[in-house]
């Protein structure tokens, strides 16, 4: 049971190496970061500043070195591991940069894998994910495989893999950094529309500010810390209320 | 989850369609080796399995199978008779000598003589003529494989004759007895006959076929014959189980079992080694599948299935070449008695999944151990 917390995603303190002894790297200094339900949250900052480290935290892939993440009030340090995958599996959706797309699927199978995976019958699960792929504009090709579908078409596929199965937060890593400017804007508006919903987070991590005007906050990431955090163009609310970390 | 787990393996038809050949060739090669193993030990008892109406043989101490022969004095059938249990006892003669047909094609021919009153051992099926015709002096049945020799390409022909140490023994029809171990003609005849081409032996008995009255054990009615002593009395399985284990003891099986072993090893090595390049190239839609929270078990389900299919199809593949080839193969007279027996297909097809078990393991190992969170880089 997830509970009727505000905030979404709450990192405290959240620490990460990778490697011991001389190869030893911090990767994550001390993150404190919040993400509250309803917002579309960017997280920015160059190359190997730790963006991706901090989701696959955020998304319990990853065991921080310290520190705790919890989402809508759950604390996923305190979760058994497979507690944790079932979590993630009902209230996580995610869209990756490389779409990730299984080359054996249709786009309606793509698509419906999140429901497969949680047990539903095949030819409901398809049904579900072909009805959303045809309000995302992809109607006519659900049939189609991956191989036959553009960057474009193929990220509104992820995007809905991402959201067939209703998750209360969705991740979205670098999802147009792969696509020319237009299309990526395209799939932002559509991001922004469909995945933004009052009871459901979305956190995206990006590098491409010609995307900045999506967000309602931005956190600006460096050295595996949180540096900033303002609130973006289309922001209904000022600014994240947790108090970002400054660097040291 | 499982359907996902069918369809990326069919979208990779390159090694979908690998691993199947590997298999079926596996389980081809080891089956054909298996059957043929199987059927030169099932030769080496086949005459003695052959004779269906005596359930006891008696030879000399230390004779091991059919193809030795040492003669039985004619006093040790009436003391076979004699001995309570034992319902009849009929003797049977076995010589071996030169043949030559009438077109002057010559063999070394096994010459069976049956008991001309009782006709014990004489062949239950015939593909021409009738088997009681040897009753007639100098006439004798010949086996498919026999025939070919003497008259290769022909069709059995009445009044046809082989000659045997001077004597013209008349061809009266084709018996369908099972091949034997030796290859060489098997000619059934009749005792009389059989004395008339010996060299003058003092003794011609080569066993004495008996069977237990109603009522006794066989294996018991064996131990008062043994009892009797110089005799040794088997039944007929244990007779033939004697023959299988000597000829086995000479080294040839284990030539077999060295290809058959190579058969299971290339086979397992092969599927294996593709099917775990199979998961390690899937190792991305494999972590994609565990991030959006398909469970280790999920993806333990889907392997398995994956391996069972491809095992469950190269085996089906395998077992109908190997089935086919040996279908083929028994056309040929000589090689008649090749056969398939089901638990070598079913044990090949087992061994090749227990060993090919191990990889799937392997490759279930390897996902297990996926870092999911690769999938973002």
């Amino acid at each position: 049971m997830v509970s009727d917390d505000p905030t979404a995603v709450r990192c405290t303190d959240i620490r990460r190496h990778f490697g011991e002894g001389e190869a030893r790297v911090e990767v994550l200094c001390g993150v404190d970061h919040s993400v509250r339900r309803g917002e579309l949250s960017f997280l920015v900052g160059p190359s190997g500043c730790g963006k991706t480290t901090l989701i696959s935290v955020i998304a319990g892939l990853l065991e921080p070195t310290s520190g705790a993440v919890s989402l809508f009030g759950r604390n996923l340090g305190t979760m058994p591991p497979d507690e944790r995958v079932l979590f993630r599996r009902e209230h996580l959706g995610f869209v990756f940069q490389q779409y990730n797309l299984l080359q054996a699927l249709t786009a309606a199978e793509n698509a419906a894998v999140p429901l497969l995976a949680a047990g539903m019958r095949r030819l409901e699960a398809v049904d579900r994910a072909r009805a959303l792929l045809d309000r995302l504009g992809l109607g006519s090709r659900t049939g189609a495989y991956p191989r036959q579908l553009s960057g474009g078409q193929q990220q509104r596929v992820a995007l809905a893999r991402a959201l067939v199965h209703e998750p209360r937060l969705v991740i979205c890593d670098e999802p147009t950094a792969a696509l020319d400017h237009a299309t990526g804007e395209a799939v932002m508006e559509l991001l922004a529309t469909a995945a933004v919903h009052p009871d459901r987070a979305v956190l995206v991590v990006t590098h491409d500010s010609r995307v900045y005007h999506f967000a309602d906050v931005i956190a600006h990431m460096d050295d595996g810390r949180i540096v900033r955090t303002e609130a973006g163009p289309s922001s209904p609310v000022p600014t994240s209320p947790f108090p970002s970390t400054a660097p040291a | 989850m499982t359907w996902v787990g069918l369809q990326m393996l069919r979208n990779d038809r390159a090694k979908f369609a690998a691993m199947i050949v590997a298999v079926s060739l596996a389980v081809f090669l080891m089956q054909n080796q298996a059957a043929i193993l199987a059927t030169m030990l099932s030769m080496t008892a086949a005459q003695i399995r052959d004779v269906k109406d005596a359930d006891l043989w008696v030879t000399q101490p230390e004779v091991e199978c059919f193809d030795q022969v040492r003669s039985l004095r004619d006093i040790e059938l009436l003391r076979v008779r004699g001995v309570p249990g034992v319902a009849w006892a009929a003797p049977l003669v076995k010589i071996d000598a030169i043949g030559r047909s009438d077109g002057g094609r010559l063999n070394t021919v096994t010459v069976l003589g049956i008991d001309d009153a009782s006709l014990v051992g004489l062949p239950h099926r015939m593909r021409v003529g009738q088997a009681d015709a040897i009753r007639e002096r100098d006439t004798a049945v010949i086996d498919p494989g026999g025939h070919e020799l003497f008259f290769p390409g022909e069709p059995f022909r009445p009044g046809r004759s082989i000659r045997i140490r001077d004597r013209r023994i008349r061809i009266v029809g084709v018996s369908d007895a099972a091949a034997p171990f030796t290859g060489l003609p098997l000619l059934h005849t009749s005792r009389s006959t059989a004395a008339a081409l010996s060299l003058g032996e003092a003794h011609l008995t080569s066993f004495i076929l008996a069977k237990a009255t109603p009522g006794s054990r066989p294996a018991e009615v064996c131990r008062r014959i043994d009892a009797l002593g110089g005799l040794r009395a088997r039944t007929t399985e244990g007779f033939a189980r004697d023959a299988m284990r000597f000829y086995g003891s000479q080294g040839v099986p284990m030539l077999f079992m060295v290809t058959i072993g190579i058969g299971l090893v290339v086979g397992a090595a092969i599927t294996g080694q593709t099917f775990l390049m199979f998961i390690k190239e899937n190792a991305r839609p494999l972590s994609m599948l565990k991030v959006v929270g398909t469970t280790d078990r999920q993806l333990g389900r889907m392997i398995l299935l994956q391996g069972a299919l491809v095992l469950g199809l190269g085996s089906c593949f395998g077992s109908a070449i190997a089935a086919a080839v040996c279908d083929l193969v028994r056309t040929q007279p000589f090689l008649r008695s090749l056969y398939l027996p089901w638990e070598i297909a079913l044990g090949t097809c087992g061994a090749l999944a227990s060993v090919t078990g191990l990889a799937l393991y392997a490759s279930f190992r390897h996902v297990r151990a996926l870092e999911p969170a690769t999938v973002f880089r």
